[in-house]
């Protein structure tokens, strides 16, 4: 099993987190200190890049769109990107898709963050 | 059992327990399968569960939930009734920690081993990487919701670190009755 890794590169007033391995309960914890890091710093523009991510928990999903509700009472949002299909099947099934947007190119994530 | 098959693994032995056996993941994919066993065995009247986590690379909140369960519903059937966990490596020790399960079940090395090796057969469709059929979504949403208050009756500390995906669970819940009623 992929050990868990999270890597941080801000992209102008966005934050590009890429994560890989298994992001379940054992992991979750860091996600969560990192995502409450940003936001106590007042960065609530958030991009999971989710490429090398090969598993996501029921529980982890839920948390994120706790996530997504705060950044966004702060005109914010936690979007994801390169979402692999298996996820993507996962995320459709429990109907998170109306929750959390999900985009596929990074340009059009961070794109999607600009003021129209 | 072949050496690359994966998934929820149950017998029976002649001591008279049931043992599960999970290889691989444990997740709201392959929890409903199990749910349905061991209601059943419960039914039929059997009270000691013996959970082998030896090859188990992990599980998420709805299949502890659903393991909760099976506690909670033994625990009404008295005092001797339990789910004994065995072979458990560090790393799911701590989940069960972190939630609470391990007042719930048996986890101590003490547990008799089986007097015999059961004959393990494979729950269908637990193999998550030949699931045959699409989960079906209602199902889902009504699983992972029991699986969750399991996990907040078996410790009422879980309900803050559940607080969101239950809320969102039962607003899908609720949208689903609505587009109901409106479709009559």
């Amino acid at each position: 099993m992929k050990e868990f890794r999270i890597d941080r590169e801000p992209r102008g007033s966005v934050q590009l987190i890429r994560l890989s391995g298994s992001l379940d309960m054992y992991s979750f914890p860091r996600l969560e200190a990192q995502l409450n890091t940003l936001f106590e710093q007042g960065q609530y523009y958030v991009i999971l890049d989710c490429r090398e991510l090969d598993y996501i928990g029921s529980a982890g999903l839920g948390a994120l769109i706790g996530f997504a509700k705060q950044a966004r009472e702060h005109t914010g949002d936690v979007r994801l990107l390169n979402v692999p299909e298996r996820i993507h099947k996962i995320i459709e099934l429990l109907g998170f898709t109306k929750v959390l947007k999900v985009h596929s190119t990074e340009e059009d994530a961070v794109a999607s963050f600009e003021p129209k | 059992m072949g050496e690359s098959s994966k998934g929820i693994f149950v017998g029976c032995a002649s001591d008279n327990r049931v043992y599960i056996r999970i290889v691989g993941r444990g997740t709201f994919q392959n929890s409903q399968p199990l749910r349905r066993f061991a209601l059943e065995k419960i039914e039929q009247g059997q009270q000691e569960f013996i959970a082998d986590l030896g090859q188990c690379q992990g599980m998420d909140s709805t299949f502890l939930g659903v393991l909760a369960g099976i506690g909670l519903r033994l625990r009404q059937n008295g005092s001797a009734a339990t789910v004994h966990i065995v072979h458990i490596g560090p790393r799911n020790m701590e989940l069960l920690q972190t939630l609470g399960l391990d007042r719930l079940f048996s986890t101590n090395s003490e547990t008799s081993p089986p007097l015999a090796e059961p004959d393990y057969h494979q729950l269908p469709d637990t193999d998550l990487t030949r699931l045959t059929h699409p989960l079906a979504k209602d199902e889902t949403t009504d699983l992972m919701i029991e699986a969750h208050d399991n996990l907040i009756r078996a410790d009422e500390r879980n309900a803050p670190r559940f607080r969101e995906l239950a809320r969102y669970l039962r607003e899908a819940v609720e949208r689903r009755h609505t587009h109901k009623e409106g479709g009559r």
